[in-house]
């Protein structure tokens, strides 16, 4: 009787119902766990949006819940790119917010008051429990083993490399693109494995709504044509193929063509050709594949030489001429980044400046996937093994997946799945040979053998294959504890890097208190909300374009540029004034109807992602359309250091950036005594003068600085004559500009 | 136990005079009497003593009358004269016969009868009608919102505040005052200007300065409608707080034994506003060298005992600049603005906490309930908090009916009173929840009581978890039924 219960817990995983139940169990489990491994900042801070893009995405949401659909969708916004502004509505990806919009009204008819930011925040973690089932679908359908589907379900959830897009606050396309690009894939091997219409429909479905959520939904429209063409010049060309790749093509690109960002892009521009060219190719092959079935082999042979041949030619010079009459857009710039990654450092500084778009380093494959990013390469060769169509997407998947994960950071997260479906795959094979129980019988296998050579034709002793298993208990316990540890620490990695490095919201910052205790730096907050009540409802606000989300999202005003940098001019114009001095700056600012300038400055605290950090690019950006105004040369000193202190170059000091960032500085510390905390330097003692602007707001720990341009002066003077009279220059000036005294005759 | 005794004496106030059935009619406070309306006069102030307090962010007055009845007919009703301005920034009227506690407070009300009229009168009811002849002392006491200008309107940031405000040293009154005098009290002893009248009697001018407090009078007899505009200047180195809105929701929930408030200011500081921009390093030495400064810096929340959880937040998010110390003794809660506000800044904010329903709610013996919570609970600033528009919500449970409430804050400063539904949490047919509005308080109510009877059978208390179940229910069995269609065409069986 005593050992019933260990019997019983044997044999509970036997019955099929109850194996269904505990995978559903474990499933719901690991759902949960990369919900909650995604908490951190929530539990830290607060429920709070991050960063820069989500405050974008997030102010439109609100501006979709409060306004409607069809508002939402022929959104002019005028509170931004001002005087431009932006046809908001044309130029986004609906997706998230449309999700989060659906999710609200239903939670609303169900009568759950649940505020619009706590779906924003909650949305990626949700999605991302989604992506682990969708994890453990595609894995799934690659091996019959389902403890590869678990383990990869487990994977996905905890990966750094997606974590990294999906912490609570988190708002970003990326937050629901992921689940729709693995579950997307599920569905394509789905329709693939099948040729059902069906499926091919469902993927078709989700690879629209992918194509409204992420600019990244290139990715697919280029894979599956990839994997296609692979397929093909295997010789795997099958009628299954045919089903599920035009029902795809045909009802995901009419789908991806009501989204008014893409509009007719997918029959425009080159990114898009080779799911058009695989379209064709299939028809022809389909073609050709009726027509060998109706006339004899070898003038077959003959016609299909001359049919591909001709076909082809026909179609390259189509596609030239196309593009050389510009109806097919030549690649774009960002592109062409993805090939070369020098690129958009020499042409587009623009792209160059975030740092998401620098090449990887390669710690970064250990950081953001750990014990996957070995296991990896394994799983891919297990797949060789097999190598069946599904299998063969996986391949492709990891070849295309990798090139593109090392040339830009943030395409990490189009790597993840397919590494952890590999690992997965090799994982569960690893303890799947080793978990097994029984060991082969020398005899058995040998009897088998004997009994198989009957009937070959060879009995030669180097044709037999050689009796493989494992027949020591203590080499399996070795293995299985060696893998189990790797696991566990898998799991502590994860924690370890999603709670230091991906679970800061950026807007809010902490700092420990020398009892211990939490102190939260909120300037950005601060000073956003003293903007939002205490200046007008449109006051202009001029800042770097990093900025402009934040500043539309928590202060409302208006602003000049902001992190949709569609106008590269428009951003230099900002450089231009942020990086000239004062003389010119002052009618850009005019020009722009600027009421308020704002500054980060982290000087005071030793923040280092500061304005004065970010100032070459301004610079760079700026000099690329004014290259005769602004030169980048002239801010490093003549031997080539980039400094702040009292060696700063002229052009360095009066540069308007330069005077925001320190005016008044140097009256907080004792004479002589002014520090940079970031840059590690003292300052001159007599700060910067600014003449046509005034100090209107610093943040608690300077960390934002809010500036106010003057109006035109009363007296028709110009600024910097009439900030000198303030200061009491006058009698110098008017000394110096009068004359040689006259005897007066009268 | 003494809080049952303290609630069984409240239903008995509630059941004999002033228990407010709040169907939906909006309780109106005045009334209509024809535009050619004058007092008739048939009163005569034989002693008044006008009391006005600048000592806070608000100007509380006090007319201490003795008022005689020179008619031949005995009289109910004494009329005080306001300017139509005035009229709209009064609130918390109360008026009391000094020498008699028990003669509780009187009706004050306003009388409507010509918009265009630039006076204003106020009726006060007597409860007993005065006899011919006869004498009684009424204490008649106010608050004047949004009283003062700041004088000069924009000053430097590390400069000390001033506020004016005039009024008139003889006490406005429909009667004929035989003899009277106007003290004004003040926060500081530093007044600059104030006008000089000349004296009476042995007095040569007015007005007598004793430390921070101003006497005018006494004065000889004046006859009705008497003015004599004067203005006085003083220092007020405090933020003139001014909470143009505040919402404050107090959600009851039997089934979690949770009583929830929300209050959501939109606070103004009314004070001088800046002559030059906010200079941070000024504002940073001035906390070391010199902290007493007109900026809004600081509220003080406290709390009754046993609340707990509270939240800051603001349209952004939390604000972390909060604290709250509580224990057995008491829970303040100390909030700080994200930015220290100035004169003509403005900062709206929310905080909430949340608290045991047994602290505040008792069942009767009759089966019925009894909500006892304040109306008011704002900060307690030494310079005092004016609330412009107040807000109260009382969200009760779903199904609760027979609704009645009755508040100590003064009725002249209650709008309207309405019973709404509320929808949330899963609600069917939407929670009862009692709205009064009010207007023109001060801090000073904010430990006035609002207590509420309610009616809660226990079917309206099962009624969410059953249909919770049935729902839930409903799902499965439609799943199931769902996943029982055969869908597919080919049916054969494998």
């Amino acid at each position: 009787m005593s050992a019933d219960p260990l019997h019983a817990l044997a044999s509970a995983g036997k019955g099929e119902s109850t194996r269904g139940l505990l995978r559903v169990i474990i499933l719901a489990l690991i759902a949960g766990a990369s919900i909650a491994s995604r908490l951190f900042s929530v539990i830290r801070f607060e429920s709070i949006i991050h960063e820069f893009d989500p405050w974008f995405n997030f102010r439109a949401t609100k501006y979709l819940v409060a306004n409607g659909f069809y508002n939402f969708w022929d959104w002019f916004d005028d509170r931004t790119w001002h005087p431009l502004g932006r046809v908001t509505g044309g130029t986004l990806y609906p997706g998230l917010m449309v999700t989060s919009g659906a999710i609200y009204h239903a939670l609303r008819t169900l009568t759950i008051p649940v505020d619009i930011r706590n779906i924003c925040v909650l949305l990626a973690p949700a999605f991302s429990g989604l992506t682990a089932i969708a994890a453990y679908l595609l894995t799934n359908e690659m091996t019959p083993s389902s403890s590869a589907g678990l383990l990869a379900a487990l994977f996905m959830g905890i990966a750094p490399g997606y974590i990294s897009r999906s912490v609570a606050g988190s708002y970003d396309n990326e937050a629901i693109a992921i689940f729709l690009l693995v579950f997307t894939f599920y569905l394509w091997i789905k329709a693939l494995k099948q040729g059902s219409m069906l499926w091919g429909a469902l993927c078709a479905l989700f690879y629209g709504y992918m194509v409204a959520s992420w600019g990244g939904y290139a990715f697919i429209t280029c894979l599956l044509p990839l994997h296609s063409f692979v397929l093909i010049c295997m010789g795997r060309y099958s009628t299954r193929l045919y089903v599920a790749y035009t029902t795809w093509y045909a009802l995901g690109t009419l789908a991806s063509m009501q989204i008014p960002f893409v509009g007719f892009l997918p029959v425009k521009t080159s990114e898009h050709m080779p799911a058009l060219g695989i379209f064709g190719f299939l028809q022809l092959l389909a073609f050709l594949d009726y027509v060998r079935s109706a006339i004899p082999s070898r003038q077959f042979q003959t016609f299909l030489w001359l049919f591909a041949g001709g076909t082809f030619g026909i179609g390259l010079l189509g596609l030239v001429i196309a593009t050389s009459a510009g109806v097919i857009a030549p690649w774009s710039g960002r592109f062409y980044s993805l090939w070369d990654t020098g690129y958009a450092k020499i042409h587009i500084p623009i792209i160059a400046s975030v740092s998401e778009h620098q090449p990887t380093a390669w710690p970064a494959f250990f950081f953001d996937l750990n014990m996957l990013i070995w296991l990896f390469p394994v799983g891919v060769y297990l797949c060789f093994q097999q190598l069946a169509d599904e299998h063969v997407f996986i391949v492709v998947y990891a070849l295309f997946g990798s090139y593109f994960a090392g040339v830009m950071v943030r395409l990490m997260l189009t790597l993840t799945p397919v590494v952890c479906v590999a690992a997965a795959i090799a994982v569960s094979t690893l303890l799947d040979t080793y978990l097994s129980t029984k060991s082969p019988k020398p005899e058995e296998s040998q009897a088998a053998e004997a009994a198989e050579g009957k009937k070959g034709k060879s009995g030669l002793k180097s044709t037999s294959k050689p009796v493989v298993g494992i027949y020591s208990i203590w080499g399996r316990s070795m293995m299985v504890s060696a893998l189990a540890v790797y696991l566990l620490l898998f799991v502590l990695h994860c924690t370890w890097v999603t709670s230091n490095a991906y679970s800061s919201p950026s807007v809010v910052l902490a700092s420990r208190l020398p009892d211990g205790s939490q102190h939260i730096i909120d300037d950005y907050r601060e000073a956003y909300q003293w903007l939002r009540q205490n200046t007008r409802e449109d006051a202009k606000i001029m800042s770097w374009w990093d900025y402009g989300y934040q500043i539309g999202g928590m202060a409302d005003r208006p602003t000049l540029v902001d992190n949709n940098t569609w106008n590269n001019t428009h951003i230099a114009t900002v450089g231009k004034a942020m990086s000239s001095s004062e003389e010119v700056s002052y009618p850009i600012m005019r020009q722009h109807e600027v009421d308020y300038v704002l500054v980060v400055f982290g000087g005071l605290l030793g923040y280092s992602g500061d304005d004065i950090n970010k100032f070459l690019w301004m610079v760079r950006i700026a000099e690329g359309i004014w290259p005769d105004e602004v030169s980048e040369r002239s801010f490093f000193t003549p031997r080539g250091e980039y400094r702040v202190d009292g060696e700063a170059t002229e052009t360095m000091k009066n540069s308007l950036m330069y005077k925001m960032s320190y005016y008044n500085y140097n009256t907080l510390f004792p004479p002589g005594k002014a520090v940079d905390r970031v840059r590690g330097v003292h300052l001159p003692d007599v700060g910067p003068t600014l003449s046509t602007m005034e100090e209107a707001f610093t943040s608690e720990n300077w960390i934002i600085r809010i500036y106010k341009v003057k109006d035109l002066d009363n007296l028709g003077r110009d600024h910097m004559s009439a900030a000198a009279f303030d200061r009491g220059q006058k009698k110098k000036k008017a000394t110096k500009k009068r004359g040689p005294r006259l005897l007066r005759v009268e | 136990m003494k809080t049952s005794a303290v609630f069984s004496a409240l239903l008995s106030l509630l059941s004999l005079a002033s228990a407010a059935s709040a169907d939906s009619k909006s309780s109106s406070t005045s009334t209509t009497l024809p535009a050619t309306f004058k007092p008739p006069q048939v009163f005569k102030n034989a002693n008044l003593v006008h009391v006005i307090s600048v000592e806070k962010n608000y100007v509380k007055e006090n007319i201490n009358v003795l008022v005689q009845n020179i008619d031949k007919a005995a009289q109910d009703e004494y009329f005080v004269p306001f300017t139509a301005d005035q009229l709209s920034r009064l609130g918390g009227v109360e008026v009391k016969d000094r020498k008699d506690s028990n003669a509780g407070p009187f009706v004050a009300e306003a009388v409507e009868f010509d918009q265009e009229s630039d006076i204003q009168y106020l009726r006060i009811r007597l409860p007993k009608p005065l006899a011919p002849g006869a004498q009684q002392t009424l204490g008649i006491s106010y608050y004047l919102l949004k009283a003062y200008k700041p004088l000069p309107a924009s000053i430097k940031q590390e400069e000390p505040q001033f506020l004016s405000f005039s009024f008139s040293a003889y006490c406005p009154s429909a009667y004929t005052t035989t003899k009277q005098k106007t003290e004004v009290k003040f926060p500081s002893s530093t007044i600059p200007d104030y006008t000089k009248i000349p004296g009476s009697g042995e007095i040569t001018e007015f007005p007598q300065v004793q430390g921070s407090k101003l006497t005018y009078g006494p004065f000889d007899e004046k006859p009705a409608g008497a003015t004599q505009p004067v203005s006085v200047r003083f220092e007020f180195n405090k933020p003139v707080t001014h909470v143009s809105h505040l919402e404050r929701d107090i959600e009851v929930s039997h089934w979690g034994g949770n009583v929830a408030f929300e209050e959501r200011y939109t606070l103004y500081h009314r004070g001088a506003n800046l002559s030059s921009l906010f200079n941070r390093v000024k504002w940073q030495q001035s906390q070391y060298y010199q902290p007493n400064t007109f900026a809004l810096k600081e509220l003080k929340f406290p709390l009754r005992v046993g609340s707990a959880d509270p939240y800051y937040t603001d349209v952004i998010g939390n604000v972390s600049t909060s604290r709250f110390r509580s224990n057995k003794r008491e829970a303040l809660l100390e909030i700080k603005p994200r930015y220290p506000v100035f004169g003509g800044w403005k900062f709206p904010f929310t905080i909430g906490w949340n608290s045991d329903a047994k602290n505040f709610l008792r069942q009767t013996a009759a089966g019925g309930f009894v909500l006892n919570v304040p109306f008011l609970e704002g900060p307690r600033q030494p310079e005092g908090v004016e609330y412009e528009q107040v807000q109260v919500r009382v969200i009760l449970p779903e199904g609760a009916e027979n609704v009645q409430y009755h508040t100590s804050v003064p009725s002249q400063s209650i709008n309207q009173v309405s019973v709404e539904l509320h929808r949330t949490f899963l609600d069917t047919i939407g929670r009862t929840a009692l709205v009064i509005k009010g207007r023109n308080l001060v801090d000073d109510f904010r430990d006035r009581e609002l207590v509420i009877t309610y009616d809660y059978p226990l079917a309206a208390a099962l009624r969410k978890p059953l249909i919770i179940f049935g729902s839930a229910v409903a799902v499965f069995v439609s799943a199931w039924l769902v996943g029982n269609l055969e869908l597919k065409f080919d049916t054969r069986k494998k």
